[in-house]
Parts: structure tokens; C-alpha cells; sequence
């Protein structure tokens, strides 16, 4: 496959990569702070403010007890898909144009994951006590409850965030020697305990990857069964709107659907802010956007199956959930939904606007403000109209919520402006193997990292 | 030692910690499951209740007089229950009932006797002392006593009955002063007046629900707020379910639908202030078909000429089938019952209403007999009926106010500014009174302008007793005792009363030294009445028996012989009711009802009543207007809109309720809220309807025509939130209130049907 | 016994909602809407006897009542030929509980008398029972509530205070069976007798439209009741199993 890094050498991917690395400007610093400030204003203190005063600073009520806290959770996980997910699939299809984003794609996942996790604590009542939902053997033998989805979940995503975690960590080995060997210091230090004494062996490259790919195998169906879990949340309820088989497939589609778009975004900060225009490339949104159609059409499809099923069953219960979500208090929200995630994405039909970044971006986050739409919408219009005519209502969120919503966006972004001063942000060796070198062999670069 | 690799020891010891791991799991799933999933949270067994003990008294948060049984713990009031003893709630209470520990332990309890500093109405106090208090009003009162003035002193309480109704008696007599009033807004002055027109007695008579097998109410929400309505929802459920192959029916009629209606089979909403006309278009009808053939059926010819179905369903606005059915149906279904109260007892027609009911009971023989109405002994202890204050009489305690006859204001528990209409001008009355004394326990409307406050303890600190009336076809007296000591320095209202006995100079006709000690001494004559056998135990052990089981009885009861005077049958009749305001200009009848939940107001200050759902609308901590949905829909209506209710006589501002059974000219509101003051719970929330009443009088007792307010409506163009609990009313066939057809009724097993009561005397 | 049969009959009960065979008492509540008047006796009973908190006029606007028991009303038909039905709905300690699956906790679960027993202090506040719960009977305290000096001086010694961040509900007055349990011991009985528990709401019930009682006994009014030919169980559809049986409502 062509790219267009062929102009480059070797040296060019290692000056620009630790470059990004070491080399720290002032938009950096500026950048840092904005957002570590935005997360301590508008995560952490909010945050902190329900604690102290009780979730009720959430806008939660009777019915409505779930609320954004659930529906970020939901959004977060679902973001975190495709970053792992795609990078392992791409590497089993052995997809070249993965390679110069894959390691972002992958933190996107691990940081994602993160924020989820904090969500979870966010979320719950007493979180000082959420240990209780793991299994630990202790002295009271109290033990969680291993029937409860929300348990599956707890599981699901302990093994998620560990997998996902040593998978970017065990592919970034070659990389952290790279840098290892261009720094001084502390850096030097650090790299050093990073790079676990990887030397370059033809033994070290063929165990690396043969374990990448194997995780990669692992991590595929673990990322499925994941988001599927998650749906289990509501699926396993007999709510109605919730109450739905087709809820793992959909969240599944729905995740890999918000990741994807995630990494468009992504890719297109990066590339801008960090000055890599020759590794991210057209054909990178051309292929994501081809990706982005496609589970765009999936999602469609299963939200009018979603539809059809309950029309069909002709409840009172089921009808009403339906009519409401369509025409009752929450309908704008619902047809911008419709609008972001079904209609707009038919712009991707057309090879100009793939390959068109600012339109890609715009559509990116028009993609992932349409899906944490949908996981709102899934708590709050099945919420309010349960069973008991006499006990419906309607949530709204509270102030504390949205900024909490804000700044975990926030939290995501500091995340990530660490992460690239520690990681290298692109795979110098992978890139490396997709150009022409006469020294290339396959599965092992003979030579690792020049001096 | 076999020869280990370091890589085959690492081997092992990661396969080792597997297995244990997986063993450990293996073992724990393999127990049984409730011993490993949750051993230290099942929470009833290690838990351990704490002895608690009762203490049986009296309820005092509405004038039915229910039996309570308070649970107390470490000297403290912890849960209020009907004493199963008593046999007007026989163990059972209302919501406003288990309220009462929030009488006592309000936060906003007048916790010591306070001196107004201020112009009055500034809430602006200073402390004293009780004998401060107290001898400031002594030595007014005795020097008015001294200068034979005794009548410039008015005693106004809410209505109290018992040895303290006595207590209040004896002091007024000792002052010389006939102006003593017992005030409460929904006193039933009509039903009194209907009563001794028709049977020649100022007592209730006994409606024996539980036994009747048709209930025809003619306005009264006897289920909520009417009389008794612990003792009747008892009636309700043993009519209803609690004999086998009966089910009693219940019909209401009444232009806005109450609780009672909601519970009856059947409602039927007849032109405000119309009832009396139906309930003789009943009659006509009756005596027409021949289903009565007392001797005196000519005088009831004659008498109900002008009332035949087809002139009747023109005035109350029913069909004749109507009118027919429901006398066919209350003559066939025996024994059957007819009673009249509420909105139809409050308009200016209202004894004339009630007495036509009293006919349909009369023509079908539901008089004397189970399952009708049941005369009442005369009570065995005090009461103050006769005391009871008309709108006409409070009007007049106005008018000598400001006339200047009036020098000192008593005032016991009652709240007459918040009561009273505005149009009453009460509040600008009491400005010409030199001295107020208020006795309450709280801080409400009146007492806000008293000069003094020398503050009683709560019902449940101190002594008193209670002759329920209307009895319920015996005697019943009831002891209320302190359950917990005071919690602050308040005194009994007895108590307070016998202190300014002593100040001016009553002491030897009012002796006592304690309300306790009067009390005794009031019981020691009922206990002299008793038998033999009473009397061999001894006062003491007579006291104490009475004591624990709070409750007392005589178990003979009236004889039932009743003859109907001709004169009365010939003075049968209805008036046309009266409205104030015109129809063109106030299209609307304005119809208040007793919230269930604060009486008249009086529950307000109690954050549990302000937090219980209104039963009809959901609707908590606040007013509003009930309107029917189509005439909603004309006036551009919907819930929440912010509307103007203005009668001739002023205007309060409610939201809108759109209430689907109200008829399409009238509209509804709930009393009970819009206080100005009356602690933090009750203050300015919501609006009070009373004070846009009308002065519409009920000519023969002399009461208000509370039903009788024409008003329009005004939109405002504002919209507020009302505050309710229902999400969605209707169950969109859901079934979720599942219901069976009349045919195969049947019905849960009989259950013990008796009354307990201790008996005592024959 | 194998381990591998002890295992298969240990998962086997652990599906089984409730995990019992047979329970010791099996508390049941009877509700004659025949008898209902929507009074709200009932309410305020419970709200006295288990502490429940006032939450105010704002919170009420925000939909966060909490009081256990709510009196349900639903209108039929319009005007002049209308009707207006109350339920009571509190808990209806279904044997196979919803809510008891999702706990991840653990902290509301069956217990051996067939309550649906809340464990407060295991509880963190996940919601997700009052979610999973179809008849929305479960209230959380979104904050720790404050009773004006001296209302906390009513409050009831034998039931807890709930803080923040926990999940609640009608216990079937727990307190009171454990009590009649005690005084049946004491005076060395082995069972209670009927009629010896009576929850709040049942105890104030102006027309004895409530009762309550162990339907394992045939003799008590409750499992009369609840075979009454009238009985249904709201939502039955779920399969809830639910101890709450309704007597239907006569329309005549
Ligand atoms: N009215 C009254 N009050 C008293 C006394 C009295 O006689 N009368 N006695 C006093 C005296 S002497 C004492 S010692 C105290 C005792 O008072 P507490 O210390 O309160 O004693 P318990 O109620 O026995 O136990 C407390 C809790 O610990 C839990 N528990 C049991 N085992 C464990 C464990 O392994 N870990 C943890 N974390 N919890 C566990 C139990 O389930 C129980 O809920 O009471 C004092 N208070
Ligand atoms: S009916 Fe009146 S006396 Fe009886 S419990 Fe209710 S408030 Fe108390
Ligand atoms: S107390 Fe009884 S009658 Fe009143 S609402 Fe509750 S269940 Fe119904
Ligand atoms: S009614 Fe709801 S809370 Fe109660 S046991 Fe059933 S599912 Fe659980
Ligand atoms: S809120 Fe409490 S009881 Fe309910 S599921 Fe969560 S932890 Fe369990
Ligand atoms: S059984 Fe007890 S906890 Fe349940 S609703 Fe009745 S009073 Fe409340």
C-alpha cells in the first residue's frame, strides 16, 4: 500500500517523535493548564461538592435515578472502543495505515477507559465504599453479587482496562528503548525502567510479536463482550425501552461506531497540534470515514429494528416508552440523534468530503455528540415512563452534571497531554516497517534502533 | 531435591497460586449460598427492638375524638396509634391523628410566656415570667370582677369538650361574664339545627354505616373531614367487605367529587346548594309509589307537592331517571341511609337541606333502627354545644369589640382571623380590644396579635378528657393523659385557668389546685353513678382502670321510640339557595372543602401533612383551583396557569388543577393553607379561600353559607409549578386497578364485628 | 455429596431468586381496593414509624419524595360519568425480586420470611434496584437529611436513620416482626400468632383495607384474603411473585 511517508527516513520519525517528547513549547504549558484547570473547576470541584453534600446535587429523582453520570459512563466506554479494538483488528489484517495512528487510537482507549472508571465512582451513592463491588476475600466474608450485571460489568471492564493496558504498553516497548536511547536524565531514567532492557534481538522482536498478537486475538472478543455487558445493565431489566435483546449488539455498533468517530477527532488534534501532517494522512480519514459509513448504516438499521420490535408488541407499556421517545419531552433531543448519527454521515458517501479534514472533524464530534445522545436518551425517556402511570416524571439534568460532563472532557485531554510527553505518540518502529528499506526483514528489523 | 530451573520454579509457583486460587473459589461457591453471599448483613437478626410503653389519651387534632395509644421510649413520644379500646376509632387513625407528634414536638412550639413590645402584629416579644403573665392579667381581670365588668371579658377557644369545656364554664361564671365562645370553622351548626327541627333534640344522632347496606350522602365527605371520619371509614370497610353475601352501597352527591365520592359506587353531581331539593324529589317520589304508609302519609302528600321528580331534576339539573332510581333504590335496599353535610350543608338553605334528608330517612324507617340512624344518649361528662359560635355570634364579639364592650380577650387555641372571612373585619375588631391573651400553643394569625401569650402545653402534656359527639349510640368518655413531660415551660391550659381563678378570688368555687385534680374530681361523680361492682373497687382502682384503657363506656343505649310532630312535616320545604355576587358578573360558584389533611387550617404547621399528597390531586405544599377540564379548555386554561379567583369580597391568586370531576360552573379550592404566620412550615404558602368569602348567612343557625361565594376567574398570564406526586392519572389500560362486576360478590371472611370498650356502668 | 453435585446444587439454588426452599414465615400483604378510601392513613403511619424523612417543598418539585408507600390514582372515564381509583403501592417483597438480581452488593436480598430485606449500611448507591424495580417503589436519599430541632425527638429508636447515598424502602415494618418474634420467644412459643404483627400502615388503616400476616398459616386472615376469588398481583405479567395480593375493586 502506498503512503505517503516514503519521503521520510528513519531519523526524520525519530527527531519528529521525541521531539514531540522532549521538546515542550509554551502552547504546550498553555494547553496543560487550560485543561488541567478545566478538570479541577469542572470535574473535581463539583465532584467534590457531592460528596460532601449527597448526590443530590446530581438532578436525579423518582424515577429518573440514572442520569448522565450512567450515560457518560456508557458514552466513555463505548469512546473507548475502536481504539484497542480497531488497532487490534487492523494489526490482524495486517492494515499498513494503522500503524501511524494505532498508538494514539490505543491511549484514546486507555484514558476512556479511565474516565469511565472515575464515572462509575462519579455515578454511585457511596462511592468510598466501591470496593465492596469487587471480590476480595476479607474477614466479614461478604462477597459481591455475582448474579448482578452490574457485577458482569465490573468484571468485564477489570479485564478491558488490563488488557487494553498492557497491550499499548507492550507495543510501546520497542518505542520507550528508541527514546531510551535519544535522552538524558530523568528521561533517560525513566525510559530506561520502561523499556525493560529491550536490546532489539531478533528473539526480543519475534516474542513481541507474537504476544501483540496474540493479545490482539484476546482483546478483540473481550472489547465485544464488553460493551455488550454494559447493555446488560438495562437489557437484563424488564423496563420497558431498556428491556431489549437487541441491546448487545446495538451497544456494541453504537461503541465502536462513537470510538471511531473519537479517533477521527482525534487524529485531526493531533495532527494539527503536534505537526504530524506526514504520518496522518488523507487516506487515513478516507479509510475511517469508509469504517464511519458503514457502522453509521449498522446503527441505523438496528435503531429502526429497536423501533419496529416495539411498536409491534402492541403493549401499552412499550407504546408509550415509543411515543415518548419520539414525540415526548426528550424529542429534540432524539431527532438530534437521528440527525447526527443517521442522516449527517450519509455526507460519507462521497470521497471529497472523506478526505476533507476540517468537514471530517466536524462531523467526527457531530457523530459523538449524537451518541452520547442516545445514551441519555436510553436512561431518560425509559426512565420516566415505567409501568405505574402514577409514578412517571422526567429528569433533568443539574448544573453539577454538566459541568461534571464538561470536565470530564477535560480529564480526557490532561490524560492525553501527559500521555504524549511519556509515550511516543506515533509507532516509530511500525511506521518504520512500512517503508522501503532495504534492511527491512520481515517480522524483525535486523538492526532495532540506530544509534 | 530434583534439579528446579529458576524458570521451572516461577512455572510452578504461578500454576501453584492458580490452583489454590481456583480452589479457594471452588470451595467458597460449593457452600450454601446465603451462608457465603451475605452472613453479616441479614439484618432482623442481629437486631434487638427496645421495650417501649404506651400510654392511651385522647386525639385533639380534629373534634371527632378518637382514642390514641402513644408509644413512648425513654420518656419520649415515638408513634401515635389508635387505642384499639375506643370505640370510635377502635384502634385505627387518620393521617392528621398520627400528625400529633408534630404538635408536640414542632420546632416552632411558643415555648414561654412572652409580652408583645411592639405595635401588636410585629411578632416583636420579650420574655416573662408566668407569674409576670399571669398577674398582669389577674389584676385586670379582678378589678373588672371587683367593678361587677365581669362581661368586658371574653373567653374564646377553639372547641373543647370535657371537664376542660367545665373548667372554662365555671371561670366565666365566677368573672360574670356570658361571653364565652367556642370557635371552630366547620362546626356543624346546620346538621345541629336540622336535627332538633326534625327530632326535637340538639344532639347528633348515631349513622351507623357499618350496618347499612345503602349510604346516600348528600355532600357529607364523611370518609375525610366529616364528623367522624375514622368511625366512618370503619363503617365504609365493614359495609363494604366485612359481611359475608352483603355489600353495602355508597352513593355521594355533591358538585365536586371528595374523597367519599371517589369511594362510592356511584357520583352524582347535582346544582350546588340543590340537595335538599333531591333528597325531597326522593321523597315525593317515595310517598308517590305508595312505599309509605305511616298515618301521617297525607301530611307528606301535601307537604311534598311542589317537590315531584320532574320539578326537582329541573332545579338540581338531573334526569328524572335519576331521581326515580335512587328512591326506588333506597327503598328497596334495607336497611338504608341518608345523610347530609359539607358544601350541602353551607349554603343559605342548609337546614332546610338537611332537614329533607332527615325526611328520606324518616319515610323508608331508617330512624332508631341498625343500620340507619341511632339515637345518642345524652353524654356522660360535659360538653359545649351550646357555646358553639355561629358566624353571627363571632360577628357580634366583633361588634361589642368595637363598640369598646370589650376589655379583655381570651384566647384558647382558636384562630377566628384566619377562619373568618375578611369581610368578617375580625382582625380590625380585635384592634379595639385593649388587652389579648392568647393561650395557644403556637404562634398563628390571632395570636400574633395578642398582647400577651401565656402558651399551653400540647394535647399530649396534659390532662383532659373527651365526650366524643356524636357518640357512637353510647356513651363514650375518654381520658387524655400526659405521655411525656412538658418540654417546655408551658402550662396546661386548665392549669392557666385556675391560676387566674385564684388571682381573682375564686378560689373557694374553684378549689383545685391542678387540672389533674379537677379532673379527678369530675370522674369521681361519673364513677359514683357506676353499679355495685364499680363502686366496690374504689375510686383509685375505677381511676386507674379507666387510665389504662384510656377509654370508658356506658353500655346502655337510647331508646329508640321516635314520633315525627305534624307541624314539622308541614314546615317541610326548601329554600331556592342564595349566592352573593351575579352570575354574569362571577360565572363560577366557589366551592372550599376541608383539606383532609390540614382541617381547617390547623394542620398546616405539621411537615408531615404538608408533605402528604393531597388524596384527590397529588398536589403537596401548596393551593390551587380545581377546574373542569372542558371549561379549562375554553378559558384557555391548563395546570399551573397562575389564575385570579375574585369574589365581591376579595381575591386570592392559585394555580389551576385541572380536576375532571368538578362540574363545569364550579370550582374548587382547599382550605387549609395561605397562613401569614403559624411557623416556618405553614407561612406563606399557598392561599387561603376563606377570606374571600361572602357573608353569606344560613338564616336559622346563624352560620356561614361557606358554598354559597360566586367568583370569577382572572388569568394572570404567570405560570408556576405545582407541586405534585402523580406522574400520569390515568392507567392507559394498563389494569393496574383491577375491578369486578356487582355479580359474585364475594367477599373476604367475616370478621369479628364486636366493639370493645370496658364496661363499666349499666 | 461430590463436590461437583454440592457445586451444581449450590449454583442451582443460587439462581433460584431468594435462594430459599421454604421459608420460615412467609409474610404477605392483603389490599382490598373495595375498601381503600385513598385516605392516606397509611402514609403517614409509616412515614412515623420508620423515619422516614420530610424532604421539603423544593425536592418534592424535584420528584424525590420518599415516603414508602404512595396511595396511586388513576381517573376513568369524564365528566359527570367518572371515577377515581387509589392503590396503595409500597414494596411488594417479590419472591423473585428484580430489584435482588442487579444489587452488586448484595445489600438488598431475600431473606428467610420471604422479605425483600435493604441492608443500609452494605448499600453503595448504585440506583440500579430502584431501576430494576417495576413497581418504582424504592427511594433514595440523595443527601443526609435534617430533622429541625426537636422533630428528631419522635424519631422511632428502633429503626435506622438513613444517610446519604443510600437506597430504601417499605420493609414490612421489619422492626415490628422481629419484635412479636422476640415476645413469641419470651413467652415460649415457637411461632408468632396471627394478627401479631400489624406493619404501620396496616395498624392505622382507617377501613381495615389492609392486613397482613404469614400465609403460611392457613388460618390467618391474610391467606383468606389472599385466596379471596378477588385477588390479583399488580403487574403479574413480570413474574415478580410478588407477597403484596390485591382484592379487585367492585364495580357496581
Ligand atoms: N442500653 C444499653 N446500652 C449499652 C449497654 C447496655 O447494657 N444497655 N452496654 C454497653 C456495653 S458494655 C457495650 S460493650 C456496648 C456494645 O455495643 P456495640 O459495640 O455496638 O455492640 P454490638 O451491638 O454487639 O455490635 C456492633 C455491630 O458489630 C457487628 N459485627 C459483629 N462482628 C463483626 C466483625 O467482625 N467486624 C465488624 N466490622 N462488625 C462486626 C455486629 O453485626 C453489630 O452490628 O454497648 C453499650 N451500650
Ligand atoms: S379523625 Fe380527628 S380525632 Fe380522629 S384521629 Fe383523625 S384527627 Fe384525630
Ligand atoms: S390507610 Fe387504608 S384506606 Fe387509607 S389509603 Fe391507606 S390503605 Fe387506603
Ligand atoms: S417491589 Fe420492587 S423493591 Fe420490592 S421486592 Fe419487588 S422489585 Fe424489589
Ligand atoms: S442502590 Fe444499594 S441496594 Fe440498590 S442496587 Fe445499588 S447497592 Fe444495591
Ligand atoms: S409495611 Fe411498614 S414499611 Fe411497609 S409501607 Fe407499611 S408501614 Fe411502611
Amino acid at each position: 500500500m502506498a503512503t505517503e511517508t516514503n519521503n521520510l527516513g528513519y531519523t526524520d520519525i525519530h527527531d519528529d517523535v521525541v521531539r514531540s517528547i522532549v521538546k515542550t513549547g509554551p502552547k504546550y504549558y498553555i494547553a496543560l493548564a487550560t485543561a488541567g484547570g478545566t478538570t479541577l473547576l469542572c470535574f473535581f470541584f463539583p465532584w467534590f461538592y457531592q460528596l460532601y453534600y449527597g448526590i443530590g446535587a446530581a438532578g436525579i429523582n423518582h424515577p429518573g435515578v440514572w442520569g448522565t453520570y450512567l450515560a457518560s459512563f456508557i458514552f466513555w466506554i463505548g469512546l473507548s472502543h475502536s481504539g484497542t479494538l480497531l488497532s487490534c483488528v487492523l494489526h490482524l489484517t495486517n492494515s499498513t495505515w494503522r500503524k501511524a495512528m494505532y498508538r494514539s487510537a490505543e491511549a484514546m482507549t486507555l484514558f476512556s477507559l479511565v474516565v469511565a472508571a472515575t464515572y462509575v465512582m462519579v455515578h454511585v451513592g457511596r462511592p468510598w465504599f466501591i470496593h465492596w463491588a469487587v471480590p476480595y476475600p476479607n474477614q466479614m466474608e461478604l462477597w459481591p453479587n455475582f448474579r448482578s450485571p452490574l457485577m458482569f460489568d465490573v468484571m468485564a471492564i477489570g479485564t478491558y482496562i488490563t488488557g487494553s493496558t498492557i497491550f499499548i504498553y507492550m507495543g510501546t516497548i520497542p518505542d520507550f528503548a528508541a527514546v531510551r536511547d535519544r535522552t538524558t536524565g530523568w528521561r533517560n531514567t525513566m525510559y530506561t525502567l520502561l523499556s525493560l532492557g529491550w536490546r532489539g534481538t531478533d528473539k526480543e522482536w519475534h516474542r513481541l510479536h507474537w504476544a501483540y498478537t496474540f493479545l490482539a486475538v484476546l482483546i478483540i472478543p473481550l472489547a465485544v463482550s464488553v460493551h455488550s455487558i454494559v447493555s446488560w445493565d438495562f437489557a437484563m431489566s424488564v423496563v420497558p425501552g431498556l428491556h431489549q435483546t437487541i441491546f448487545a449488539p446495538y451497544f456494541v455498533v453504537g461503541a465502536i461506531y462513537s470510538g471511531t468517530a473519537g479517533i477521527v477527532t482525534v487524529m485531526f488534534v493531533l495532527r494539527k497540534s503536534m505537526g504530524f501532517e506526514q504520518y496522518i494522512t488523507k487516506l487515513h480519514f478516507d479509510n475511517l470515514g469508509k469504517l464511519l459509513l458503514v457502522l453509521s448504516l449498522i446503527w441505523t438499521y438496528i435503531n429502526g429494528v429497536e423501533l419496529f420490535t416495539a411498536w409491534y408488541s402492541g403493549t401499552s407499556e412499550e407504546y408509550e416508552a415509543l411515543g415518548y421517545k419520539l414525540f415526548g419531552f426528550y424529542a429534540p433531543l432524539y431527532w438530534e440523534m437521528i440527525l447526527f448519527c443517521a442522516v449527517a454521515p450519509m455526507l460519507m458517501f462521497s470521497t471529497r468530503f472523506r478526505t476533507s479534514f476540517v468537514p471530517m472533524l466536524i462531523l467526527s464530534i457531530a457523530i459523538n455528540i449524537g451518541m452520547y445522545t442516545e445514551r441519555f436518551l436510553i436512561i431518560a425517556t425509559s426512565l420516566s415512563r415505567q409501568y405505574l402511570p402514577d409514578a412517571w416524571g422526567v429528569y433533568v439534568p443539574s448544573l453539577v452534571e454538566i459541568s461534571i460532563m464538561v470536565g470530564s472532557f477535560a480529564l480526557f485531554t490532561t490524560l492525553f497531554l501527559v500521555f504524549v510527553k511519556i509515550f511516543p505518540s506515533v509507532s516509530m518502529y511500525e511506521v518504520k516497517e512500512t517503508m522501503a528499506t532495504p534492511t527491512m526483514e520481515p517480522l524483525a528489523p535486523a538492526t532495532g534502533i540506530p544509534a | 531435591m530434583p534439579n528446579i530451573e529458576r524458570r521451572e520454579f516461577l512455572k510452578l509457583i504461578g500454576a501453584g497460586s492458580v490452583g489454590v486460587g481456583a480452589g479457594f473459589m471452588l470451595r467458597e461457591s460449593a457452600k450454601h449460598p446465603t451462608e457465603y453471599l451475605i452472613p453479616h448483613v441479614v439484618a432482623p437478626e442481629d437486631f434487638s427492638s427496645g421495650i417501649a410503653t404506651w400510654y392511651n389519651s385522647v386525639c385533639s387534632m380534629c373534634p371527632a375524638g378518637c382514642g390514641i395509644s402513644v408509644r413512648t421510649r425513654e420518656g419520649l413520644a415515638k408513634k401515635i396509634e389508635g387505642n384499639p379500646l375506643h370505640p370510635v376509632n377502635q384502634g385505627r387513625l387518620c393521617a392528621l391523628g398520627q400528625a400529633g407528634l408534630q404538635v408536640l414536638y414542632n420546632p416552632d412550639r411558643l415555648t414561654e410566656p412572652l409580652r408583645q413590645t411592639a405595635e401588636r402584629g410585629s411578632t416583636s416579644f420579650e420574655k416573662i415570667t408566668w407569674d409576670e403573665g399571669l398577674d398582669q392579667v389577674g389584676e385586670r381581670l379582678d378589678l373588672l370582677r371587683a367593678a361587677g365588668r365581669g362581661n368586658r371579658v371574653a373567653l374564646l377557644s377553639q372547641g373543647v369538650r370535657g371537664h376542660l369545656a367545665q373548667l372554662f364554664e365555671s371561670f366565666m361564671q365566677q368573672m360574670g361574664s356570658e361571653r364565652l365562645l367556642h370557635y371552630d370553622f366547620n362546626h356543624p351548626h346546620t346538621l345541629y339545627a336540622a336535627n332538633q327541627r326534625f327530632f326535637g333534640e340538639d344532639r347528633l344522632p348515631y349513622y351507623d354505616l357499618q350496618n347499612t347496606r345503602l349510604l346516600l350522602s348528600f355532600g357529607a365527605d364523611y370518609l375525610a373531614t366529616w364528623i367522624s371520619p375514622v368511625h366512618h371509614s370503619l363503617g365504609f370497610g365493614e359495609s363494604r367487605q366485612g359481611r359475608p353475601d352483603i355489600r353495602g352501597k355508597f352513593i355521594q352527591i355533591e358538585p365536586r367529587m371528595s374523597i367519599s365520592g371517589a369511594a362510592a359506587d356511584e357520583w352524582i353531581a347535582a346544582r350546588p346548594g340543590t340537595e335538599g331539593f333531591l333528597a325531597l324529589g326522593l321523597a315525593h317520589h317515595i310517598v308517590a309509589e305508595g312505599n309509605y304508609q305511616g298515618a301521617d302519609r297525607a301530611d307528606w302528600v301535601t307537604a311534598l307537592a311542589d317537590y315531584s321528580p320532574s320539578q326537582v331534576a329541573e332545579q338540581t339539573g338531573l334526569p328524572v331517571t335519576t331521581i326515580v332510581r335512587l328512591a326506588d333504590m333506597f327503598v328497596d335496599i334495607d336497611p338504608s341511609l341518608a345523610i347530609g353535610g359539607g358544601a350541602a350543608a353551607n349554603h343559605s338553605n342548609g337546614v332546610d337541606t338537611l332537614v329533607a334528608v332527615n325526611v328520606l330517612n324518616y319515610l323508608v324507617g331508617n330512624i332508631g333502627r341498625e343500620g340507619g340512624l341511632v339515637f345518642n344518649p345524652e353524654p356522660s361528662g360535659p360538653v359545649s354545644r351550646r357555646r358553639q359560635a355561629s358566624y353571627l355570634s363571632m360577628l357580634e364579639l366583633a361588634e361589642a369589640a368595637r363598640q369598646g364592650e370589650i376589655d379583655v380577650l381570651i384566647l384558647n387555641s382558636t384562630n377566628p382571623v384566619f377562619t373568618l372571612p375578611a369581610a368578617a373585619e375580625f382582625r380590625q375588631a380585635l384592634a379595639e380590644i385593649p388587652l389579648i391573651v392568647s393561650l395557644s400553643s403556637f404562634l398563628d394569625e390571632t395570636t400574633a396579635l395578642a398582647d400577651l401569650i401565656l402558651p399551653s402545653h400540647t394535647y399530649l402534656e396534659s390532662w383532659g378528657d373527651d365526650f366524643p359527639e356524636p357518640g357512637v349510640g353510647f356513651s363514650v368518655g375518654a381520658v387524655s393523659q400526659p405521655v411525656v413531660s412538658p418540654l417546655y415551660n408551658t402550662r396546661a391550659t386548665g392549669d392557666i385557668i385556675l391560676a387566674l381563678a385564684q388571682r381573682i378570688g375564686a378560689s373557694n368555687a374553684m378549689p383545685w389546685n391542678s387540672m389533674e385534680e379537677f379532673l379527678k374530681d369530675g370522674w369521681r361523680q361519673i364513677y359514683e353513678r357506676g353499679d355495685a361492682q364499680t363502686l366496690a373497687q374504689g375510686f383509685d382502682a375505677f381511676w386507674i382502670s379507666v387510665l389504662r384503657a384510656g377509654v370508658w363506656g356506658e353500655t346502655t343505649r337510647r331508646n329508640t321510640e321516635f314520633t315525627l310532630e305534624r307541624s314539622v312535616i308541614a314546615g317541610i320545604g326548601v329554600q331556592t339557595p342564595e349566592f352573593s355576587g351575579s352570575e354574569e358578573e362571577y360565572p363560577f360558584i366557589l366551592h372550599p372543602y376541608l383539606s383532609p389533611n390540614f382541617h381547617d387550617g390547623r394542620g398546616a404547621n405539621l411537615p408531615w401533612m404538608q408533605e402528604l399528597p393531597d388524596p384527590m390531586t397529588s398536589v403537596v405544599y401548596g393551593s390551587w383551583v380545581e377546574i373542569n377540564p372542558v371549561t379549562a379548555e375554553q378559558l384557555g386554561f391548563t395546570e399551573g396557569d397562575l389564575v385570579e379567583i375574585q369574589s365581591p369580597h376579595g381575591t386570592v391568586r392559585a394555580p389551576v388543577f385541572i380536576f375532571p370531576a368538578i362540574m363545569p360552573d364550579v370550582i374548587a379550592m382547599p382550605i387549609g393553607q395561605g397562613h401569614h404566620e403559624y411557623g416556618r412550615y405553614a407561612k406563606d404558602r399557598g392561599v387561603n379561600p376563606i377570606e374571600i368569602l361572602s357573608p353569606q348567612i344560613e338564616p336559622v343557625t346563624g352560620s356561614l353559607a361557606s358554598s354559597a361565594t360566586r367568583v370569577k376567574l382572572v388569568a394572570t398570564g404567570r405560570r408556576v409549578k405545582l407541586v405534585k406526586t402523580s406522574g400520569m392519572s390515568r392507567d392507559l389500560g394498563r389494569d393496574i386497578v383491577q375491578t369486578t362486576g356487582p355479580t359474585g360478590v364475594e367477599v373476604s371472611s367475616a370478621r369479628p364485628n364486636s366493639i370493645p370498650i370496658t364496661e363499666v356502668t349499666s | 455429596m461430590s463436590l461437583f453435585s454440592r457445586f451444581m446444587d449450590s449454583w442451582r439454588k443460587y439462581r433460584k431468586p431468594g435462594y430459599y426452599d421454604e421459608f420460615d414465615y412467609h409474610w404477605t400483604m392483603a389490599i382490598d381496593l373495595d375498601k381503600c378510601t385513598g385516605c392516606e392513613a397509611c402514609v403517614t403511619a409509616c412515614q412515623a414509624e420508620n423515619n422516614i424523612p420530610v424532604v421539603g417543598e423544593k425536592e418534592m418539585a424535584r420528584g424525590r419524595e420518599m415516603q414508602w408507600i404512595r396511595i396511586e390514582r388513576y381517573w376513568e372515564g369524564e365528566f359527570p360519568d367518572i371515577k377515581l381509583r387509589f392503590i396503595p403501592m409500597m414494596c411488594q417483597h417479590c419472591d423473585a425480586a428484580p430489584c435482588e438480581t442487579v444489587c452488586p452488593v448484595g445489600a438488598t436480598y431475600h431473606n428467610q420470611d420471604g422479605l425483600n430485606a435493604q441492608i443500609y449500611n452494605r448499600c453503595i448507591g448504585t440506583r440500579a434496584c430502584a431501576v430494576y424495580c417495576p413497581y418504582e417503589v424504592r427511594y433514595f436519599n440523595y443527601y443526609d437529611h435534617h430533622w429541625d430541632s426537636p422533630l428528631d425527638k419522635q424519631l422511632n429508636p428502633d429503626v435506622t436513620v438513613r444517610g446519604k447515598g443510600v437506597m430504601e424502602k417499605c420493609t414490612f415494618c421489619i422492626q415490628r416482626i422481629r419484635q412479636a418474634k422476640d415476645l413469641a420467644k419470651d413467652d415460649g412459643r415457637r411461632r408468632v400468632r396471627d394478627g401479631e404483627v400489624q406493619p404501620a400502615c396496616v395498624q392505622s388503616c382507617p377501613s381495615k383495607a389492609l392486613v397482613f400476616g404469614d400465609r403460611k398459616d392457613p388460618d390467618s386472615q391474610v391467606f383468606k384474603s389472599m385466596h379471596d376469588p378477588r385477588n390479583y398481583r399488580v403487574l403479574e405479567e413480570l413474574n415478580t411473585d410478588s407477597s403484596v395480593f390485591y382484592l379487585k375493586k367492585v364495580d357496581a
